[in-house]
């Protein structure tokens, strides 16, 4: 009985050795220990032998279940192993197919400009308010001190409706609809577009993107209003970037003044660096500076006819183009691509 | 305007080199366009004498010249007649350069060295008119002996340097040299004065012997001042005058006319004269009369264009008939002629409406018109006139007749304005600004001022000064002569944070944002997180637009039409009614390119006349797109995205009474309903979608499908505001899935059977998904199996297969009793 014993489990070892696969391991281990297999019948067959044999043998018959088992267990992680390792080698891909991606959309890098503007005046506590393109001759003229006479108002040079109505020639409207509409303090900017009658080539579209940005308190001096440039500028085009003031004239503001930054072409182009103006530079003609802004201190008959005392307030006020910026900013050359929607241009943003 | 600074300079009194004057003018406001050099290119031209002349052996038309420039003579040859020996003449030697880059080299003519050329007055850049003494076709003789070799630029007054003034729209006072120039001189720190007049008046009896002036019309016409000349003599003007007059860029004509726009930059003030004989006498004398002029009246003026006026036109009359029209142009019967006699000398002064009115109708824009339009002083008018006869007696034209005809009735004074020094410091941010500094930034600029007390002080503005009002034009004046660079740079306002506004839709703001504003840029980044980029299209378009989205003749997206009253063109001459003609162009320019699989998107307005108000702007977002892979469904998968940034509900769309320019079939109203409350019916349209129909698609030169959704930003709004959202917790228990395989008949919708199997699913039935459409041979014809997934969840416990087998059984039956619907298995 032992002897046949033995014999079953040299059996079982060397036909373990010969199984490949971890499928045929399963059948065999029914075959082995599974009811009617030999172990199994073994065991049943113990039951008739003499109880002093019988626990001998049946300890023996167990030593060996267990023995087989742990063989089989071994037999199978190894197994598992190497089909895992297969496995590996066979699920090997190409990594330089391409990629299963959801299309790329872009912002119109106008918008995206904006934006950019927006975080910035967000972040100093301006709020954003939009207004209308078509806007009154009153808010786009009369209430911003405009002469009758100014030649802004020519026909050549603005879009008329009617009589009253034109669409709008720059976001200024919307200084004195927001002070009509709240009392000081005042913090807003003003993103939007804007339209003047030019014939459309490289520098000129005849509708366009500007910002504005109106602050009204007691005590606002032109100090704040250079204070405020210099942060613009800065967060624009690098702490580097310089203002310079121009005095000019815009019915609306006194003192007014023209804002040029220093030459992003040149001046500026790199970051951390102030260099000196490039003579052959396209964008400033070796100026060193170009001229992008209007800015000035809210005339005080704006204020009056906005319904705000001049003694008790005062303000100031710029107008940022934002066309002109992005254009500067990305380093495209002509207006041309921003209203033609090539998506292999606006794929680029 | 172009200022000859030779010129300035000498106005201003000043020395300094140009690129300092220019900046020191830039600082303080009055902007250069650019200064042009001109001469520079002109090199190596210098004085010659011609010492013999000889006709050339072999050539019948050119002479051999020998050039005496002082350290050696040369052999030129030249073409011109018009040469003797001992003239003095301009030599172009060799490796001289001239006028377009043109390099002298020496060179053989018909077998004869030349070294060098002798020049033309317009091989230096110039015509007969700057050099009136110049030959026709000939080379240039100086009328008198000069240094043998020296520069000759110089003597030709060749060199000038120009520079090209932006005039600001309030300061017609500098569009002049002395007004330049008293600016100059200020940023100098210097007051200007204008230079004395002196007359030697040697006429005969007294101006208002000669001439009467009557206005009619004094509030278009403010002063009328007219001098007289005698025993005129036209002839061309000096050089000095000429050259002056062509560097600014007016061409010389003669002495007189020369005068007067000589006058008119000098002061800025537009002068006419008159040949004073076709000035019709009445009592003996000429008589002046402005009046305006009557309906439908002509006249022709010195350009020989006869003209037809209205009763808005000012005329220069006699007691017959107009002379001119006044500030625009004189007449063809009043100009000044070869043998003109006797000259009246206009200085007037116009209102500057009427003249620009005068202008426009008449379609005529002089440099006097362009200047009274912006506004002239009436005071100045006297010293013009009288710097006029100055120059008539310097170039000894005429006889300048004693005192003048002045018809000045209301004469323009100074005006004080008080103001408070520490308030403009105060004003201006910039403390170091003191009273004394004040007064003395604006008694340079002419303005003369008092400092009574730190508090007080009165500025008097010269009548010139008409954009000066109040306090605020003194403190600019301050700041740009005190430098507005130099004013300190604040930034403790620039942190400040002020009440937040009230917006338009009557909330507060957001963190400096409208709820609005704040929503739609999230529709942005969606769409854009989806794959489209962002258009961006013209307001305003053809009004063909309509015709190729096939826009029905009745549509009130043709009769509220807002047009524009002066369009750049037909193609931009209607605000758009629909946000689709620019971005079908851009789709058409990118299927032109073969750009595949394009994915537009634009939130834009779109402009219509309102009931009761002149236009309305209503956003609309819109989406165009075309591609292999995509179809209708591409779309409203994309719009249904964009719901649900705003809330979970989805839309409904049902294909019925989508806009013209879409595919019928093919096309969808998108709505919901505008509030969660299941008992409240009403609903929003958000909008549009479908597949561009191919009319439409084939008048825009589409190739490919196109899909498009329009949807209305205010709905969305509307929509989002009543579908606030609210939180609940997420199951904890898993849901129970089911899947379901039915065979319909084919015009059996998704929807209806949505609806059927909701219908009885009851609160356990969470999720209904459709994930499988098959129409085909093992349906049938006519029939199509919709496969669908529904999740049971309830939040007590997990379901068991039990809890399931009611619903289910209650969904089959509703089914098949509503649709006959079958099971598949």
């Amino acid at each position: 009985m032992l002897d046949k014993l033995t014999a079953i489990q040299q059996k079982i070892s060397s036909s373990l050795d010969s199984i490949k696969i971890l499928a045929e391991l399963a059948n065999f281990r029914v075959q082995t220990l599974g009811r009617k297999g030999e172990l199994t019948r073994l065991l049943k067959a113990v039951g008739s032998l003499p109880p002093e044999e019988r626990k001998e043998l049946g300890k023996k018959v167990n030593e060996i279940r267990d023995q087989i088992l742990s063989e089989i267990e071994n037999k199978k992680a190894a197994l598992e192993a190497s089909a895992l390792a297969e496995s590996l080698i066979t699920e090997t891909i190409d990594v330089t197919l391409p990629g299963k991606t959801s299309p790329a959309g872009s912002l119109h890098p106008v918008t995206q400009f904006m934006w950019r503007l927006e975080e910035l005046f967000i972040s100093l506590g301006f709020d954003i308010v939009e207004g209308s393109l078509i806007e009154t001759v009153y808010h786009n003229f009369d209430a911003l001190n405009t002469p009758h006479n100014h030649p802004s108002r020519d026909e050549g040079d603005t879009f008329y409706i009617d009589e009253t109505h034109v669409l709008r020639t720059h976001t200024s409207p919307m200084q004195v609809r927001t002070m009509e509409r709240q009392k000081p303090p005042i913090r807003v900017i003003v993103p939007g577009m804007v339209s003047r009658r030019d014939e459309i080539d490289a520098t000129h579209t005849p509708v366009f993107h500007q910002m504005e940005g109106l602050v009204i308190d007691r005590g606002i001096t032109f100090a704040d209003l250079r204070g405020m440039l210099d942060t613009i500028v800065r967060y624009v085009f690098g702490q580097e970037a310089k203002v310079r003031l121009r005095p000019s004239h815009f019915p609306f503001t006194e003192p007014s003044a023209e804002v040029d930054i220093s030459c992003y072409a040149c001046v500026t182009s790199k970051p951390g660096k102030l260099l000196p103006p490039k003579d052959d530079c396209s964008v400033c003609k070796g100026s060193g500076w170009v001229e992008l802004w209007g800015c000035g201190m809210v005339h005080p008959e704006v204020l009056r006819k906005s319904g705000i005392d001049p003694s008790e307030y005062s303000g100031y006020a710029f107008g940022l183009g934002v066309t002109r910026m992005t254009s500067a900013l990305y380093g495209i050359p002509t207006l041309k691509p921003y209203f033609e929607n090539d998506v292999q241009f606006l794929k680029q943003f | 305007m172009n200022i000859p600074l030779s010129w300035l300079k000498e106005a201003a009194n000043i020395t300094a080199a140009t690129d300092e004057l220019i900046e020191k003018l830039t600082n303080t406001g009055n902007a250069v366009e650019g200064v042009e050099k001109l001469g520079e290119e002109i090199t190596n031209v210098i004085v010659g004498k011609i010492a013999s002349l000889e006709r050339h052996p072999d050539a019948d038309k050119l002479w051999v010249t020998q050039t005496d420039i002082g350290s050696e003579t040369l052999q030129i040859v030249t073409g011109a007649d018009n040469l003797k020996v001992g003239d003095y003449i301009p030599v172009a030697i060799n490796g001289a350069t001239l006028v377009g880059g043109l390099k002298i080299k020496p060179s053989k003519m018909r077998g004869l060295d030349s070294n060098g050329m002798l020049c033309s007055v317009e091989e230096l850049g110039y015509t007969k008119a700057d050099y009136p003494e110049a030959p026709e076709n000939g080379i240039y003789v100086f009328p008198t002996a000069q240094p043998l070799g020296a520069d000759a630029r110089p003597i030709m007054q060749l060199l000038e340097e120009v520079a090209d003034f932006d005039i600001l729209a309030n300061r017609p006072d500098t569009n002049s040299v002395m007004g330049m120039a008293r600016e100059a001189a200020a940023a100098y720190g210097n007051r200007f004065t204008s230079p004395a007049i002196s007359l030697k008046e040697t006429g005969r009896g007294q101006a208002s012997d000669h001439v009467t002036v009557e206005i009619q019309d004094t509030a278009r016409c403010p002063r009328y001042i007219a001098r007289v000349v005698e025993n005129v003599k036209i002839a061309p003007s000096p050089q000095w005058l000429r050259r002056r007059l062509s560097t600014a860029g007016v061409r010389p004509i003669n002495n007189i006319v020369d005068i007067t726009n000589y006058v008119m930059l000098e002061y800025g003030q537009p002068l006419h004269a008159f040949d004073i004989s076709t000035v019709a006498k009445k009592d003996g004398k000429h008589g002046i009369v402005v009046r305006t002029a009557a309906e439908g009246e002509t006249f022709t003026t010195l350009d020989g264009n006869q003209r037809k006026l209205t009763t808005s036109t000012l005329l220069i009359a006699d007691h017959e008939k107009p002379v001119g029209i006044a500030g625009v142009m004189g007449g063809e019967n009043s100009m000044i002629r070869d043998n003109t006699a006797m000259i009246l000398f206009e200085s007037a002064n116009f209102d500057s409406s009427n003249i620009r009115q005068t202008s426009r109708a008449l379609g005529l824009r002089t440099d006097a018109s362009a200047r009274y339009e912006k506004g002239q002083d009436p005071q100045q008018a006297l010293a013009s006139v009288n710097r006029a006869m100055e120059l008539v007696e310097l170039l000894a034209c005429g006889d300048v007749i004693p005192g003048m005809v002045d018809v000045y009735p209301a004469p323009r004074k100074t005006r004080e304005i008080t103001f408070n020094p520490q308030e403009i410091t105060a004003y201006l941010g910039a403390p170091d600004i003191t009273p004394q500094m004040m007064q003395q930034f604006l008694t340079a600029l002419d303005i003369e001022t008092t400092i009574d007390n730190p508090t007080t002080g009165r500025a008097t503005i010269p009548t010139y000064r008409a954009d000066m009002a109040g306090a605020a034009d003194l403190a600019e004046e301050i700041g740009r002569m005190y430098g507005l660079n130099n004013i300190p740079t604040n930034y403790s306002h620039t942190l400040n944070t002020a009440t937040p506004l009230i917006h338009i839709d009557g909330r507060p703001s957001d963190a400096g944002k409208s709820p609005c504003r704040r929503r739609e840029d999230g529709f942005k980044r969606k769409l854009t997180a989806m794959g489209y980029n962002e258009a961006l299209t013209y307001p305003f378009e053809s009004p063909k637009v309509a015709d190729k989205l096939l826009i029905p003749q009745d549509s009130c997206l043709r009769s509220k039409t807002i047009i524009l009253k002066n369009p750049l063109g037909e193609d931009f001459s209607t605000m758009r009614t629909t946000p689709l003609g620019g971005l079908m162009e851009s789709i058409s320019r990118n299927q032109s390119k073969n750009n595949a699989n394009v994915q537009l998107f634009e939130l834009a307005n779109i402009y219509m006349k309102g009931d009761e108000t002149v236009a309305q702007e209503l956003p609309r977002l819109t989406m165009v797109t075309y591609g292999k892979e995509t179809d209708f469904f591409t779309v409203k998968g994309s719009v249904e995205s964009l719901v649900a940034t705003i809330t979970n509900k989805q839309p409904t769309l049902t294909q019925a009474g989508a806009p013209p320019y879409l595919h019928p079939g093919r096309s969808a109203k998108i709505a919901m309903k505008t509030s969660p409350n299941p008992r409240d019916p009403a609903e929003t349209i958000l909008g549009y979608m479908g597949e561009i129909h191919p009319q439409v698609a084939k008048n825009y030169g589409l190739s490919t499908r196109t899909y498009v959704a329009i949807l209305d930003v205010a709905a969305l709004h509307e929509i989002a505001d009543a579908y606030s959202f609210k939180f609940t917790l997420p199951p904890i228990y898993p849901a129970l899935e089911r899947d379901l395989a039915l065979k319909v008949k084919a015009e059996v919708t998704a929807a209806q059977l949505e609806a059927a199997i909701r219908e009885k699913g009851g609160q356990i039935l969470s999720e209904v998904k459709l994930f499988d459409v098959y129409q085909g041979e093992q349906v049938g014809a006519g029939f199509k199996s919709m496969a669908y997934s529904l999740s049971f969840r309830t939040p007590e416990r997990t379901l068991t297969v039990e809890d399931v087998e009611k619903p289910m059984a209650a969904i089959l039956q509703n089914l098949k009793t509503k649709h006959d619907a079958e099971v598949r298995s």
